[in-house]
C-alpha cells in the first residue's frame, strides 16, 4: 500500500519536474535583472529568463514515445483512406491542377499502413513559436550588450551604482555650468532613467 | 523522453544557471553561460524539439558566448565586492517567493508531462498542422512549413527584428569617421592572416568552407531535416566570425564588407516581402503562396513548397550578414579595427 | 552476433567515460595551467572520439543486420564525420588557449616558464636571443 502511493507520488513530481524547472530558472533570471549590480550580469539573467520561458513552452508540446516533428512519407503515409476521399472531393470542386495534385496523394493513401494516430509526433506548433522566441532573444543580446559598451564608454564603470553615481555628479555639473559646450561626448549628458 | 536523463539535466541546469550568476570572473561567467545553453539544448533534444535544440545550439550557445567575451573584453573582466543597499535584494527575493509560490501551486493544475491527450496537444490547429501540412505544402517537416508558410508573417518580422537590432548596433555603437577609412584601406593586398598563429589559421582554412557548405546544406535541406533559413544562417554568419577570429578582422572584412552586410541583409527581407507582395499582385492575399501555382510548375503543394525554400533563402541571407555585423561591431567597439 | 556488437559499443563508450574521468581528475588536481591544459586537450579529444565511435558501431549493427538501408549506413558516416571534424578542431582549441595563456605568461608569476632557470622568456623566444645550454 505505501509501495503504491510512493510510486505515485513519484510519477506526479516526474509529471511536473519540468513546469517547476522553468519556474525555478524564471525566478533566478528575474532575481538576476533586478538585484544583479553588474550589468553584464543582468544581461546573463535576462538570457536564463528567455530560456526557461521556451523551456516551458516546450515541455507544454511534450508527448511520451513521440516522435520528432518530421513526417516519414517514403514508406508509412500519415493520410488515411478517408481523407485522401475528402481531398478528391475538394478537387473536383477546385479545378484541374488540384486534382493532379490529389492523384498522387491517393496512390500514397493507398499504400498507408498508419494513420496520425498511430505514429505520434511531436507537437510543432510550440516549436515554432520558440524559434522566434530564440532568435529574437541574441537580437536582443546584441544591442543590450552594445550599450553596455557605450555605457563603460562614457561613465568607466559597468556596475549599476557606479554608473548612477557618474550620472548624478555629471547632471550635477551640467546645471551648475548651465551651458551647452559643443566639445564635451554628447552621450555624457544622457538620461538618468535610461 | 528519458525521465532519468530528463531530471538530472534539470539539476545541472539550476546549477549553472546560479553558477553564472555567483562566479566574479564575467569571462567565467559567460563561459558557463555557453555550458548553460549546451545542457538545455540536450534537454530540447531530448523532448524532441529538434529545430529549438539547433537553433539555441548554434545561436545560444555559439553566437551569445562570443559577444558577451568580446563585450567583457572591452569593458571590466571582474566584478563583485560591491556592496549595494540590501533594501533592494530583500524586496526582490520577497517578491520571488511570492512569484515563485504562485507558479508553483498553478503548476499543480498543469496536465502531466508528455500527455497526448493534453489541452495544447489535442487542439485542433496543433492537429491540423500534424495531419495535413504534408498534404498541402509537400514539406515533411513539419516546423519549417509552420514556420514559412502558415506562419510565415511571424517569420517576416521576426527577420526584420534581426535587421533592426543590425541597425540599432550600428547606430549605438558605430564609429562613422573610422568606418569610411577603414573602407578605404580595405582593397589592399595583405597577406592572409599574416600575423596571426599558424595551426589556428590552417585549420580554420580547412573548416571555413566545409563549414559554409554545411551551412547552405541546413538552408536547403530544411524541408525535409532539422535545419531551416535560421539554422543555416547563423552558420553561415558562424563562418565569416571564424574566419575575423582566426585570420583577423580585416580579412573577414575583405570578404565580406560592412556595406554589402546591409546590402545583402535588406535584400533577404525585399525577398521575403516582396515574395508577400507578389502573392498579392496576382489577385490573393500577402504570402498565400497557393496562388503562385500560375508562375511555379509542379501544382499547389509544390508551388507552396518552393516558395518557402526562396523566403527561407532570404531569412539566411538577413541573419548572416547581421550576425557578421553584430560581431564585428561588439568586437572592436564600433571601429571596425583592433579589438578581439 | 548482435551481443558482440552491443559489448565492442557498450565498452568503447566506458572506456571514454573512463578517460573522461581521468581528464576531469587532472584538471581539478594539476598544479599549473599548462598541465591542466595538456589533462584538458588531450582527454577530451579522446574520450568523444571514443563515445562517437561507440555510437556508430551501434548504428552500424543496424546495417549489418539489412545491408540495403542505405539510411542507416549514412547515419553512420555522420558520426564518422563529426568525430573526424573533433579530431581536427579539439586540438586547434586547446593550442590557442595554450598560446594565448603563453603570451600572457610573462605578466602572471605562477608558469613553470617563469620559474624555470633553464627556460627562455617571451622576448628572448621572439628575438631569437636564447641559445640552448647543454
Amino acid at each position: 500500500m505505501e509501495l503504491l502511493t510512493l510510486t505515485a507520488q513519484f510519477e506526479w513530481i516526474l509529471g511536473k519536474s519540468n513546469y517547476w524547472a522553468s519556474t525555478v530558472l524564471l525566478l533566478i533570471g528575474l532575481h538576476a535583472m533586478i538585484s544583479k549590480n553588474n550589468l553584464i550580469k543582468k544581461l546573463i539573467g535576462m538570457s536564463i529568463f528567455q530560456t526557461g520561458i521556451i523551456l516551458f513552452y516546450v515541455s507544454a508540446g511534450a508527448k511520451h514515445g513521440a516522435q520528432i516533428p518530421i513526417v516519414h512519407y517514403g514508406h508509412d503515409s500519415h493520410e488515411s483512406h478517408d481523407k485522401a476521399a475528402h481531398a478528391a472531393e475538394h478537387a473536383a470542386d477546385a479545378g484541374q491542377q488540384v486534382a493532379e495534385a490529389a492523384a498522387p496523394a491517393a496512390n500514397h493513401a493507398a499504400d498507408a499502413t498508419h494513420t496520425l494516430g498511430e505514429t505520434l509526433y511531436a507537437n510543432p506548433l510550440p516549436h515554432v513559436l520558440m524559434l522566434t522566441a530564440i532568435v529574437v532573444g541574441v537580437a536582443t543580446l546584441g544591442l543590450a550588450l552594445a550599450m553596455v559598451q557605450k555605457v563603460y564608454a562614457a561613465y568607466g564603470s559597468i556596475e549599476e551604482d557606479e554608473v548612477l553615481d557618474a550620472i548624478a555628479d555629471s547632471t550635477a555639473d551640467s546645471t551648475a555650468d548651465n551651458t551647452v559646450d559643443s566639445t564635451v561626448d554628447r552621450t555624457v549628458k544622457g538620461t538618468p532613467e535610461a | 523522453m528519458i525521465w532519468q536523463l530528463d531530471l538530472i539535466l534539470l539539476i545541472f541546469l539550476v546549477i549553472t544557471a546560479l553558477i553564472s550568476l555567483r562566479v566574479r570572473d564575467l569571462l567565467g561567467a559567460s563561459m558557463v553561460f555557453g555550458i548553460y545553453s549546451f545542457l538545455i539544448c540536450l534537454l530540447w533534444a531530448g523532448m524532441g524539439a529538434v529545430d529549438v535544440a539547433f537553433t539555441e545550439a548554434a545561436v545560444g550557445a555559439g553566437v551569445s558566448t562570443v559577444i558577451l567575451v568580446a563585450t567583457v573584453y572591452h569593458t571590466r573582466r571582474v566584478t563583485g565586492g560591491h556592496k549595494r543597499a540590501s533594501g533592494m535584494k530583500l524586496l526582490s527575493l520577497l517578491l520571488m517567493l511570492v512569484l515563485g509560490g504562485v507558479l508553483l501551486h498553478a503548476s499543480g493544475d498543469f496536465p502531466a508531462l508528455g500527455d497526448p491527450t493534453s489541452p495544447a496537444n489535442n487542439h485542433p490547429v496543433a492537429q491540423y498542422y500534424i495531419e495535413g501540412s504534408y498534404q498541402d505544402t509537400k514539406v515533411p517537416n513539419l516546423v519549417t512549413s509552420v514556420l514559412a508558410d502558415y506562419r510565415g508573417y511571424d517569420t517576416l518580422f521576426e527577420t526584420v527584428v534581426v535587421f533592426v537590432a543590425g541597425i540599432g548596433i550600428l547606430a549605438v555603437i558605430g564609429v562613422p569617421t573610422a568606418r569610411m577609412r577603414r573602407e578605404e584601406v580595405c582593397g589592399d593586398t595583405a597577406q592572409f592572416g599574416e600575423d596571426s598563429d599558424l595551426i589556428i589559421l590552417q585549420t580554420c582554412r580547412l573548416v571555413v568552407p566545409v563549414l559554409q557548405l554545411f551551412a547552405l546544406y541546413v538552408i536547403a535541406h530544411g524541408h525535409h531535416s532539422p535545419g531551416g533559413g535560421f539554422q543555416g544562417g547563423v552558420l553561415f554568419g558562424a563562418s565569416y566570425i571564424l574566419l575575423a577570429l582566426s585570420g583577423g578582422l580585416r580579412e573577414a572584412l575583405r570578404r565580406l564588407s560592412e556595406s554589402m552586410s546591409f546590402r545583402l541583409a535588406a535584400c533577404g527581407i525585399v525577398i521575403y516581402a516582396g515574395f508577400g507582395l507578389l502573392c498579392m499582385a496576382l489577385g490573393s492575399s500577402f504570402l498565400d503562396y497557393a496562388i503562385l501555382d500560375s508562375i511555379l510548375p509542379g501544382g499547389v503543394a509544390k508551388a507552396r513548397s518552393h516558395s518557402m525554400l526562396i523566403v527561407e533563402a532570404g531569412v539566411g541571407f538577413t541573419v548572416t550578414t547581421i550576425l557578421f555585423v553584430i560581431y564585428a561591431n561588439l568586437a572592436t567597439r564600433g571601429k571596425l579595427e583592433g579589438g578581439l | 552476433m548482435s551481443l558482440f556488437f552491443d559489448l565492442l559499443s557498450g565498452s568503447m563508450m566506458i572506456t571514454g567515460l573512463v578517460f573522461f574521468v581521468g581528464t576531469v581528475t587532472g584538471m581539478l588536481r594539476f598544479p599549473d595551467f599548462y598541465t591542466r591544459m595538456h589533462a584538458g586537450g588531450k582527454g577530451d579529444t579522446l574520450s568523444t572520439i571514443l563515445i562517437l565511435l561507440g555510437a556508430a558501431i551501434h548504428v552500424f549493427e543496424d546495417f549489418f543486420y539489412d545491408p540495403l538501408q542505405w539510411g542507416v549506413l549514412l547515419v553512420m558516416v555522420k558520426i564518422l564525420a563529426i568525430a573526424a571534424f573533433i579530431m581536427l578542431t579539439s586540438p586547434t582549441s586547446t593550442h590557442a588557449l595554450m598560446r594565448a595563456g603563453f603570451e600572457d605568461a610573462h605578466e602572471a608569476d605562477e608558469t613553470v616558464v617563469d620559474k624555470d632557470q633553464d627556460g627562455p622568456s617571451l622576448e628572448e623566444l621572439q628575438s631569437g636571443t636564447w641559445e640552448e645550454r647543454s
